[in-house]
């Protein structure tokens, strides 16, 4: 049995072949598209559209910018989402490949992770000019929150990655119920509404309250709290279903924030790696 | 050049590089596998499977520099031990202490991506072979030679033709520049020039001092290859020492199971016991593998205790050449155990009968098993074989020691040649030999 630190050197070797995996889910991906990239940013600005028009006409809430609102987080959501969904079939998918040479396994989920960090990055490019026009330049005063934010938020994803990339290999439809534990993960996270208003009608309302518990031990709340603060903005006053925000405050002064999910990420990355070492000892005689 | 002079200084030349011990690999076979959260949860502690050892308590060690082959026949665990050795499989029981990098050639072009190209194929290999960019690039020139894949560099590997693959794979294995190298069959595959490329490859390695083992099946090549020989029957090691003696027990293994000889001299490996010698001897205590028919015989068996042992029954099956059991005799059954005995402690039993055969090939199966006779403890890898000659004036099977006369009418003396003497009948089509005789 290799100790927590041999395991972290040897993926520290390894650092080449996590390179050479990662461009290549990036090539393949793009290999035969003329518009490559821009893809990417298609599948986010079609949820937008849905989104604005439901929660800005069809059952408005009084939130300014909701396009604003929504995209200030949901471009992370999508990066934890889409590495999730690529790395859950890493190890099984690459069967092959595990029976044949050796080398950390963790490299595949993780390669999945570090290529849809990729286009996150790629795609805040796009997004945060945006954010700027309608939010105010003051909110680049929070782009070094935001970058701690994401070595954050990647550990977290590469916790959970291993978790799911190993869980399937004894559990083959885990595959199969991805996408319905995304699906209620999704609205189990205060992306499109904001959790601000939860917690307003927590104490009136029972079922509100288990909610509210809900969002409270969700990692993910705390990330989006911590995007959607850099970006867009921090709570001013809430009535009802109008929510006010301030844009552009320092999000340095919510340490708590940054506490939660640190320790989230490294919990989650910890258990993730210790379950998928276990589980790697018999890959290659169960894939 | 320094630094490998340094380096070379620090890591001792000679001492064991690859060390297995006890080394136990157990798969599972599942009947009817439940591959589900969901049929798991229904069928909870339902899934039924049969274990299987892959490899059963094999102990070697191969010293820097040495070239080893493990050979034995389809099934017997050599690709598994290799892929133990590779860290493919993490070992089940025992333990594997490996001092160098190792490369493996257990399967050339795993991991090329089909829509990458010829050049992006040969950084994404080397990085899974453990190569950096760096290194890849300096030797790039001489990758793309070897696999003569000049003009397809910018192409999808998926066009390539599968022997251009296993070149290219080849020829970004090779470049690892290891200290030991694992070599599985990758010997049997491309065309005949590129073999005898790949042979030279290797041969070069070894001259380097660099240590090998190979597994194949192509024996010639490994004659030429390597100087020592591990044979592996069902997951044991059942001969390990000079190649030529190893290929030559293989060859009696599988190629012609009737001529098998003495085996006296092959160890074979059993947990608590081992049986170091048998030796079949005939009525005179010779050492015999031709009888006559009816004779009395003695099977020899020195065994050896690994642990105490209160007791065990030693025993031999005697069988047909079908392998079928025709005979079997326990110290146990006759009411004797055999110790107690002390780890290392030896013993010599001797197993007597009297070989009511008649003209055929047989063998004798020594055996060490628990005092009840029903659990096996140690066996040799194959049975010591033995022939009858033709006699006893019948054919068939059994020497039921006929006599016959004439009660009434006349009777004539025959001189015994041979289109009068009993030819064994059934056996006539197969062993066309014994009955000419």
């Amino acid at each position: 049995m290799r100790t927590l630190q041999e395991r972290l050197a040897e993926l520290w070797r390894a650092r080449e072949l996590l390179a050479q995996f990662t461009r290549k889910e990036l090539k393949v991906r793009y290999k035969n598209s003329a518009l490559g990239f821009l893809w990417s940013l298609l599948s986010p600005a079609l949820m937008t559209v849905v989104f604005t028009v439901i929660f800005g006409f069809v059952f408005p809430f009084e939130i300014e910018d909701y396009a604003a609102f929504f995209l200030s987080v949901y471009l992370m959501w999508q990066f934890f989402q889409n590495s999730i969904f690529g790395s859950i079939n890493s190890i099984v998918g690459n069967g092959d490949l595990i029976r044949k040479v050796w080398f950390p396994r963790e490299v595949l989920p993780l390669s999945h992770v570090l290529a849809q960090l990729i286009h996150f990055l790629l795609g805040l490019l796009v997004i945060v000019p945006y954010l700027v026009v309608t939010r105010g330049w003051d909110l680049l005063a929070n782009l070094p929150a935001v970058a701690v934010g994401i070595v954050l938020l990647t550990i977290f994803t590469a916790g959970v990655a291993m978790i799911f990339a190993s869980a399937n290999v004894p559990f083959r439809d885990l595959q199969e119920l991805v996408n319905v534990i995304f699906l209620v993960w999704f609205y189990a996270t205060p992306i499109v509404y904001p959790a601000a208003m939860v917690a307003a009608k927590r104490d009136d309302i029972t079922a509100v309250e288990t909610f509210g518990w809900v969002l409270d031990v969700n990692p993910m709340t705390w990330f989006v709290r911590l995007f959607r603060e850099s970006f867009y903005g921090t709570v001013a006053s809430i009535d009802g279903s109008s929510v006010r925000f301030d844009s552009g405050d320092p999000i340095w002064s919510l340490p708590e924030v940054f506490g939660v999910c640190a320790a989230f990420a490294i919990v989650t990355f910890l258990v993730g790696y210790r379950l998928f070492n276990r589980l790697a000892l018999t890959f290659a005689k169960e894939v | 050049m320094v630094l490998d002079q340094l380096r070379s200084l620090i890591r001792p030349k000679d001492g064991p590089v690859v060390v297995v011990d006890g080394l136990t690999e157990t798969f599972r076979l599942y009947h009817e596998r439940p591959t589900g959260l969901k049929e798991r949860l229904y069928r909870f502690r339902r899934s039924s499977w049969t274990e299987f050892d892959a490899l059963r308590d094999v102990t070697l060690s191969v010293d820097h520099g040495e070239s080893v082959a493990i050979i034995g026949p389809n099934g017997s665990g050599k690709s598994t031990l290799l892929k133990v050795l590779a860290r493919i499989l993490e070992p089940d029981r025992g333990h594997v202490e490996i001092h160098g990098r190792v490369a493996s050639l257990l399967e050339l072009g795993a991991g090329f991506h089909g829509d990458l190209t010829g050049r992006e194929n040969i950084y994404l290999n080397g990085a899974i072979l453990g190569l950096s960019k760096a290194r890849v690039r300096e030797r790039f020139q001489e990758i793309v030679e070897f696999a003569g894949i000049d003009h397809l560099l910018d192409t999808p590997v998926r066009t390539y033709s599968s022997g251009l693959y296993v070149r290219l794979g080849f020829a970004i294995a090779v470049i690892v520049e290891p200290d030991i190298l694992l070599v599985d069959e990758v010997l049997s595959v491309g065309d005949a020039a590129f073999q005898r490329r790949s042979l030279r490859r290797m041969q070069q390695f070894k001259e380097e001092g660099k240590t090998l083992l190979i597994v194949s099946h192509d024996l010639d090549s490994v004659v030429e290859l390597c100087d020592r020989a591990v044979v592996l029957d069902a997951g044991r090691v059942v001969f390990d020492g000079p190649i030529k003696e190893g290929v030559d027990l293989y060859r009696r293994m599988s190629v012609d199971p009737r001529d098998r000889a003495r085996l006296a001299a092959v160890p074979s490996i059993g947990s608590r016991v081992r049986i170091e010698e048998a030796t079949l001897l005939d009525g005179m205590g010779r050492v015999a593998d031709e009888i006559d028919p009816s004779a009395p015989m003695r099977i020899r068996i020195r065994l050896v205790a690994n642990e105490y042992l209160e007791a065990c029954s030693v025993g031999a099956t005697v069988q047909d050449a079908d392998g079928v059991d025709l005979y079997e005799v326990h110290t146990g059954w006759q009411g004797v155990g055999v110790g107690p005995l002390v780890p290392g402690q030896a013993v010599v039993v001797d197993v007597r009968f009297v070989a009511h055969l008649l003209a055929g090939h047989y063998a004798v199966a020594p055996v060490v098993t628990d005092p009840g006779g029903r659990q096996q403890w140690a066996s040799l890898p194959m049975p010591l074989e033995f022939r009858v000659r033709p006699g006893g004036g019948a054919t068939g099977l059994v020497d039921l020691q006929g006599s016959t006369s004439v009660t009434e009418g006349p009777a004539v003396p025959l001189r015994g040649d041979s289109t009068t003497g009993p030819i064994p009948i059934i056996r006539l089509a197969e062993d066309p030999d014994a009955a000419r005789e």
